[in-house]
């Protein structure tokens, strides 16, 4: 019974030492992105196969990009704030309203088109193919992500209601 | 009944029998009893399943052969278990840092990103 049982245990032991090795090793890329100081950034090097010289690059471009963003986020929020004051003075579109709109579309016209802008930026900075690929699927997760809307009037089955969950981060 | 008994004396046998009477109650509780008694006897069904066990430990196992095949399957499910769950962790942890990526782009993008 003891030298069995010794069996038994060594095969658990052994089975469970086999489980925490190769989950631990597996992780460790994925662990040591999500503790580092920009893990989206980390993300992007690995995913685009950058080398060090070019996720500097990308990084100072990142870096230079954020504080422009967050500008325009401010700006946003502040138009935000006021057209809801706007509109809960009045139940018709003011003049003032009409324009605070056409403000806001201009801003965030704005936003897109820097928002472009960097992407092309980064795209340069980057491999030729990865750049092109890059390109693509940022395009798509950003600026070319509105296109289901149309579809969904051509479908006919959609509800003309725009979706008031959009927000600018903070 | 052995064939060569004396059959008077069985006769006397039977009389007396016939005759005693038991007068002394059950002891409290008396069927209760008889019930766990049964439920004991039928309970060897559970423990030979433990005996069998511990008989597959003590003597199947010993064998080398069963050891090293039970040791080594142990350890290739324990491998292949641990580094399934790690691409299903890394990928979890990939599309979360995709994701943080795009909303740290994109000012409008609150929702989480498609893969």
């Amino acid at each position: 019974m003891k030298k069995g049982g010794l069996i038994l245990l060594l095969g658990l032991l052994l089975g469970t030492a086999g489980f925490s090795g190769f989950y631990y090793l597996g992780i460790a890329p994925c662990r040591s992105m999500m503790h580092g100081p920009q893990p989206e950034l980390a993300w992007l090097k690995k995913e685009f196969a950058l080398s060090d010289t070019e996720f500097a690059r990308i990084t100072a471009l990142h870096e230079a990009y954020m504080p422009q963003c967050a500008e325009r986020c401010r700006v946003t929020e502040q138009q935000n704030r006021k057209l809801k004051e706007l509109l809960a003075k009045d139940a018709t579109i003011t003049p003032e309203i009409q324009s605070l709109l056409t403000e806001r579309a201009k801003n965030r016209a704005q936003c897109e088109a820097e928002m472009l802008k960097h992407f092309q930026e980064v795209s340069r900075a980057m491999s030729p193919g990865q750049g092109r690929r890059y390109l693509a699927w940022v395009q798509e997760q950003t600026v070319l992500r509105g296109q289901g809307m149309e579809n969904r009037h051509k479908t006919g089955g959609g509800s003309h209601m725009m979706d008031m969950t959009e927000e600018p981060h903070m | 009944m052995k064939p060569n008994q004396n059959p008077d004396s069985d006769e006397r046998l039977r009389k007396v029998l016939r005759e005693w009477v038991v007068d002394t109650p059950l002891p409290p509780r008396f069927q209760d009893q008889v019930w766990k008694r049964i439920a004991r006897a039928e309970a060897p069904s559970e423990s030979s399943f433990w005996s069998k066990l511990a008989r597959l430990v003590e003597v199947v196992l010993p064998r080398p052969r069963i050891a090293f095949s039970y040791v080594a399957a142990l350890l290739v499910l324990g491998v292949t278990a641990g580094s399934v769950t790690a691409q299903i962790k890394s990928s979890q942890l990939d599309a979360t840092l995709r994701a943080r990526y795009v909303q740290a782009v994109d000012p409008y993008r609150t929702d989480s990103p498609q893969p």
